[in-house]
This record gives structure tokens, sequence and C-alpha cells, in this order.
């Protein structure tokens, strides 16, 4: 059976304006950014390959219109970091358990990420991609998915943490 | 298996470790790494809850307008129902404060029928299921037979639930598919977001079964016990 694209592409809707809200930060230009993603997406159409992931690719288009709008163009905060975030995962990991209740306190530490974080935690959490599916996503390896989302995740603990 | 590290916890809680058996009966005997489990799993479903934003009605309506012109409202909004249905199932609504643990059977079933490996035992046969479970749970419980039913096993696995491991069997009936959870302590199953649910005590254990079938098929389930 041939869907098409309409049928292909408008249920991906809440999910694809949801990640564009969390990228601008903003409800206007996230309308604008996805309803940018669909008519790229109806343009190049012809030269999505079937088999491969719609959704990822979705998604692709999505983020690579918004680096290169005019709100993506802002420098991206270097990840200089890691080095010492890589010794602190070496060790054998404490429970924190997070308070779900404090949903504002969460949402505050998300957009305090920085967006390679930010994104592959949104992809992860909130949409449930599998790691290969986000990798393909954001055209990285999933090894590379899987140390951010580690890494998103610590700074999430310790924004809660910080807040008690 | 030795104790699990930050990146195989992490990669379990996500459905993403290659040998989730083994870690699974590490996790079995060790209270420490399963409880680390639990918390990257809390984690996940906080940011999930609290980070979801669904755009209004008039948003989507809007673009697709822009976009394909005047809308064939039928099929969208036969879409948009399934679509909210299941979100609808999956997310808090902006009303985290006022999420109870009632709802996490209503989440993890929706939540393991969209995933990609829904059941890691796949078995239509309750003789294969049943000692699947073996070793893995601290307790054991009844599968009943359901050839001859309306009723027809797909398979199993362990989850996590109000901190504690639950037995999980999927169970299918016509094109629906049914979750059963089963559990040693209560497992609240109030509030079920639009999900019949049917529960009971039975030898020490709650039996949880969640769908989106009229609960009356539920029941006739629930008496083959």
């Amino acid at each position: 059976m041939t869907m098409s694209f309409e049928d292909l592409a408008m249920p991906l809707f809440p999910s694809l304006y949801g990640y564009a809200r969390w990228l601008t930060g903003e409800a206007h230009e996230a309308e604008d950014l996805v309803q940018e993603t669909y008519l790229k997406a109806l343009r190049g159409f012809g030269s999505f390959r079937d088999g491969t992931n719609f959704r990822a690719w979705m998604f692709r288009i999505l983020r690579n219109t918004f680096l290169t709008s005019r709100s993506g163009l802002r420098p991206m905060e270097p990840l200089d970091d890691e080095a010492a975030e890589e010794i602190a995962e070496k060790g054998t990991p404490e429970t924190h358990f997070v308070n779900r209740a404090n949903g504002e306190a969460l949402r505050r530490a998300i957009e305090a990420l920085p967006l390679p974080f930010r994104e592959v935690l949104l992809l992860s959490d909130v949409e449930n991609m599998r790691y290969k599916e986000i990798g393909e996503a954001l055209g990285i390896p999933v090894g590379t998915v899987t140390s951010r989302l580690m890494r998103a995740r610590r700074r999430v603990r310790a924004a809660l943490e910080g807040m008690r | 298996m030795t104790h699990l590290n930050r990146e195989e916890i992490q990669r379990y809680a996500d459905g993403e470790l290659d040998d989730a058996a083994a870690a699974e009966q590490h996790l079995r005997d060790c209270a420490g790494c399963a409880n680390a489990v639990v918390a990257e799993m809390q984690l996940r479903r906080a940011v999930r809850d609290a980070a979801r934003m669904m755009p209004a009605d008039a948003v989507r309506a809007r673009v697709r307008r822009r976009l394909f012109g005047s809308p064939n409202t039928w099929a969208w909004a036969a879409a948009a129902a399934v679509t909210a249905f299941v979100i609808g199932a999956l997310l808090s609504a902006g009303t985290v404060g006022t999420l109870t643990s009632a709802r996490e059977l209503a989440d993890l079933h929706a939540t393991i029928l969209a995933s990609a490996n829904p059941v890691d035992v796949i078995s239509t046969d309750r003789h294969t299921v049943k000692p699947w479970f073996e070793g893995k749970l601290p307790f054991s419980f009844n599968l009943p037979e359901l050839a001859g039913t309306p009723f027809r096993l797909l398979g199993g696995r362990v989850v996590y639930a109000h901190g504690q491991p639950v037995a999980y069997a999927m169970i299918g009936k016509g094109g629906h598919k049914l979750s059963l959870f089963v559990a040693q302590t209560a497992l609240p199953a109030r509030g079920m977001r639009g999900f019949a649910s049917v529960s009971w005590r039975s030898s020490g254990l709650t039996y949880v079964l969640v769908g989106d079938v009229p609960r009356s098929d539920l029941e006739q389930l629930r008496q083959l016990w």
C-alpha cells in the first residue's frame, strides 16, 4: 500500500511541534518551523526512499531547518567539560530518585541543557525513539547518542538535586 | 554478572542493552542495581511527562490548511483522534503534580504496545511463557489455557512498576492487544485514562488486566483463571 505524504506526515504533527517548541522556545517560531519542515519534506518527498525511517527523516529536516534559521544560528555552547564528566561516569552509580511531581523544575533543567544534550534527551524520552533512530535523525553514531543521553540525564539530575 | 555500570543501567532502562537477560539475572539479586534501573526509568518518565508539549487543535488545523488546502476533515479528525488517544494515555497533560502511581499501569500498557520489541519471550504457548518467568521473578503465577477462547497469548516480559518487578503478559483478542500485570503487592488500577481495567487478588498476588476493549471482554478473560 502506498501512502500519501499527507497520510504519512500529518500524524507526526504533535511530535514535530513539541520538538520545535523545545528547540525554539517560542510558540510562533515553532509553528513556522514545523510548517517550513513540512514544505521542505513535501518538496523532497520524491527523494525519500521507502524502507528508510520516515519519522527520523522528518525530524532531521526539522532540525536542519532550525539550525539554518535565525535563532538556530546562535553559537552553540561548547561541550568542553566532556573529559571531566567521562571520569565521573566510570564509578558505580549512585541512586537518586526523581520527584515526578516537580515538573516545573524539570522543564527548567531541560531548557538549560545545551542543544546537543537537549535534543537527544527529548527524542529518547519524549518521542520514545530508539538510539539508532535518534542517530539517524541527528546524523550521529549510536555511541554518541548513548554518551550524550547519559550526560543529559546527569545534568538534569544534578539540576534537580541542586534545588533541594 | 558483576554490577551494572552507569551505561549499562541506562541502556537497560532504555531497552537498548544487548544482553538484557544477563542483566536481569543480576538485577534479580542486586537491590542496588535494581534501584538504579528504577531511578533511571523514573527520570525517563518524568522527563516525558514534563516535556511533552501538545499543539492546540487550531495550530494543527492552520498549518494543515496552509499546506494541503481545504482539509479532508474526516480522515484528519480520525487520525487526530487516534493520536490524541494514544498520547492522552502517555502524557500527563501538564498536570504532573497530580500524577498518581495509578496511571503507571496505563502508561506501561501504552508504552509497551508502542515499543518496537514489546515482549521478550514471544510465544502463544503458556507452557513456554510461564517457565520463562522462572528465576526472573520472586514469585510464580498462573496463566490460564486460552485455546478455544477468543483470547490468545502473545508473549511476556518483566517490567518494573511501583518499584517492584512485575510480570507482564500480552494477550490478543481480535485486533486488540491486552496487558496482564502480575505483582506481589497491590497495583492501584484506578484512573486508567480511557483504558478498561479489571483487577483481582489471588494466592497473594495482584492481577491487573488493561486494554482498549469493553470491560466485559476483560471480565470474560478474568473468568478463565
